[in-house]
């Protein structure tokens, strides 16, 4: 029985597939987004533990899972994507957007810049500072990296919605991944725009996340804007419709 | 019909010039002209077309409106295609009796060489059952009275089954004890549910996807009670075999070479990078590329993770030694291993790109 219920909630993705090929065939509608793959292939899984676990240890949903996984065709890894440690998904997702013109290995070694330059800041700091405070220094430039991001994350954003001819900006919740992508756009173009001439991206960026982190600088003040001006326009809340 | 007047062939002309689809034997019925008198000029003649319908025997049209095939005629067929296939057989020199659709196949080819580019308009030899499509037979009887009594709803087949279905799952609801014993569940991995073009086949009815939909939601409702014998057998009818995509995947022996040490060849291509690596069993994570060594072959840090990427994910980093050539596309194509069916997508006309479309001008 509890293999049935489990497949219950496994057959949305053969549903959704199947849902997928009716919207197809539908005469009045045609896919935009078409990709190579069809609806039947399923993303590939690098993470590196999922086939150490012992028989005995998988529950029955991971073993259904498994077994499925035999008869469904997976589509390629990503260049970008390795089974690596070191492999963050935030760290990759921000490199990305940073890259102008498919330029990846520029961007890439911009983010190395900056993730050093954090840490030689930090460093510096830690030497130069007394013991109690040493205890309070963050070194590891990876979660200065992650709390700044989530420091400037807006908790809800505003939506132009048309309504009798005017476009008013409405409060609306955010889901989790327009708030990361709002919190790493912001912090792009903000180094990118306001830098003083003749400074390099790694030094703005590393610098402008260390303020992120310490819930100061530009970007967070941009949050703050954003969330005063959601709180001004409560009364067009009732225009959301979703 | 006896010889026509010009009238009535002028009048049938203009009706075909119009692009209506006349059936020549109703139009002998209904139309018909009055015996027009000598006297009057030829050109008025067209003007008093007087048409008056006389009643005939119409063709017993089937529901679906096709052309039927009779059951006699699909039988003789049948047996034409049976003998042409032993007939065809003698001429190959084969024997008759294990001459198989893909034999025959190959001698039609072979007898019939075609240049043509559409699969589909070569000469083919088929079992007529593949050729001519299922037909229903006429679904009522000489009073006019449907035999069926979901003729009205005009899918018949497809709401019978539904209400069969439907018939199953209240019986079996009726008996379902609240403890119910852990019976052992048919193969739900190996197989999936027919798709609704199959289903359609084996209805012979025109569904829709809604209708599709509706009926797997039933026959899921019905997988998650207790069901006998019967009923799985009645779920299995609707559920086909699907590959296990490793047993696909062919997996070449390893060769030896002349120091006995193990070694396998493998292919693999990307938009037009084209590459071949041969992995050794024993080494120490040594890889060459065209001769030359990885590190110089790859400076791009990116690249040569994916090269990583295998062996890291079997924690056989050190282990063995690689050679391959490479040749084609570009630095991030020739370091994927895996298949990648993705291409450049192409421009389309009206847009910039494959995507961008022209900038909007209101006018």
């Amino acid at each position: 029985m509890a293999a049935r219920t489990v497949w219950a909630a496994g057959r949305c993705s053969e549903q959704a597939g199947a849902v997928n090929r009716a919207v197809r065939r539908l005469p009045g509608l045609t896919q935009v987004r078409w990709s190579r793959y069809g609806p039947e292939f399923r993303d590939p899984l690098t993470d590196k533990g999922h086939c150490r676990k012992p028989a005995a240890e998988l529950t029955e949903e991971e073993k259904y899972d498994q077994d499925l996984g035999k008869t469904q065709l997976i589509k390629a890894a990503p260049a970008a994507q390795t089974c690596s440690a070191f492999a963050d998904p935030v760290i990759s997702k921000s490199t990305n957007m940073m890259m102008k013109g498919g330029s990846k290995v520029l961007a890439r070694s911009l983010m190395a810049q900056t993730l050093e330059a954090v840490e030689r800041k930090q460093f510096e700091k830690y030497h130069a500072a007394s013991a109690e405070e040493q205890a309070t220094i963050e070194r590891n430039p990876y979660t200065i990296f992650h709390q700044a991001l989530k420091n400037c994350e807006p908790v809800i954003g505003l939506v132009p919605i048309l309504k009798g001819g005017h476009f008013y900006q409405v409060p609306v919740p955010l889901s989790d991944r327009r708030r990361r992508f709002l919190a790493m756009k912001w912090m792009i173009k903000d180094c990118r725009e306001n830098k003083p001439r003749r400074t390099l991206m790694p030094e703005k960026l590393s610098y402008e996340l260390l303020e992120a982190f310490a819930n100061k600088g530009p970007v967070i003040k941009r949050k703050h804007d954003m969330h005063k001006m959601a709180e001004a326009n409560r009364a067009l809340a009732h225009y959301r419709w979703w | 019909m006896a010889a026509p007047c010009v009238s009535c062939c002028r009048g049938l002309s203009y009706r075909l010039f119009l692009g209506l689809r006349v059936n020549f034997a109703q139009t002998q019925g209904y139309w018909q002209t009055l015996p027009v008198d000598a006297q009057t000029a030829p050109e008025s003649q067209i003007l008093r077309l007087i048409h008056t319908t006389v009643v005939t025997t119409k063709k017993n049209v089937s529901a679906s409106g096709r052309d039927s095939y009779t059951e006699d005629f699909i039988k003789k067929q049948i047996e034409e295609f049976n003998i042409g296939k032993r007939h065809l057989a003698n001429m190959m020199g084969e024997d008759p009796e294990t001459f198989t659709q893909e034999d025959i196949d190959r001698a039609i080819a072979y007898l019939f060489p075609s240049g043509l580019f559409e699969k589909r308009a070569r000469p083919i030899m088929k079992h007529p059952e593949q050729i001519f499509p299922k037909q229903r037979a006429i679904q009522w009887g000489e009073d006019g009275r449907p035999f069926h009594f979901l003729f009205y709803t005009g899918k018949q087949s497809y709401y019978s089954l539904m209400h069969d279905t439907y018939g199953k799952l209240l019986q079996l609801e009726k008996h379902n004890d609240p403890f119910p014993q852990k019976t052992e569940s048919m193969n739900l991995i190996g197989s999936r549910w027919l798709i609704k073009e199959e289903l359609e086949e084996m209805l012979v009815e025109k569904l829709s996807d809604q209708d599709y939909m509706q009926f797997i939601r039933l026959l899921e409702k019905l997988l998650t009670l207790q069901y006998g014998p019967a009923e799985e057998e009645f779920i299995q009818r609707f559920r086909r075999s699907v590959t296990i995509q490793s047993q696909k995947q062919l997996i070449e022996p390893l060769q030896y070479d002349e120091q006995g040490m193990a070694f396998s060849t493998s292919e693999g291509r990307r938009k037009s990078a084209r590459a071949e690596a041969v992995v050794y069993e024993r080494g120490s994570g040594k890889i060459r590329v065209n001769g030359i060594d990885y590190l110089q072959y790859f400076p791009i840090t990116q690249d040569r993770e994916q090269l990583m990427f295998p062996f890291h994910y079997l924690d056989r980093l050190g282990k063995h030694d690689v050679i391959c050539t490479v040749s084609g596309g570009g630095r991030s194509a020739q370091g994927l291993l895996t298949s990648d069916p993705r291409v450049r997508e192409r421009k389309k006309p009206g847009q910039e790109g494959a995507r961008r479309k022209f900038t909007w001008k209101k006018r």
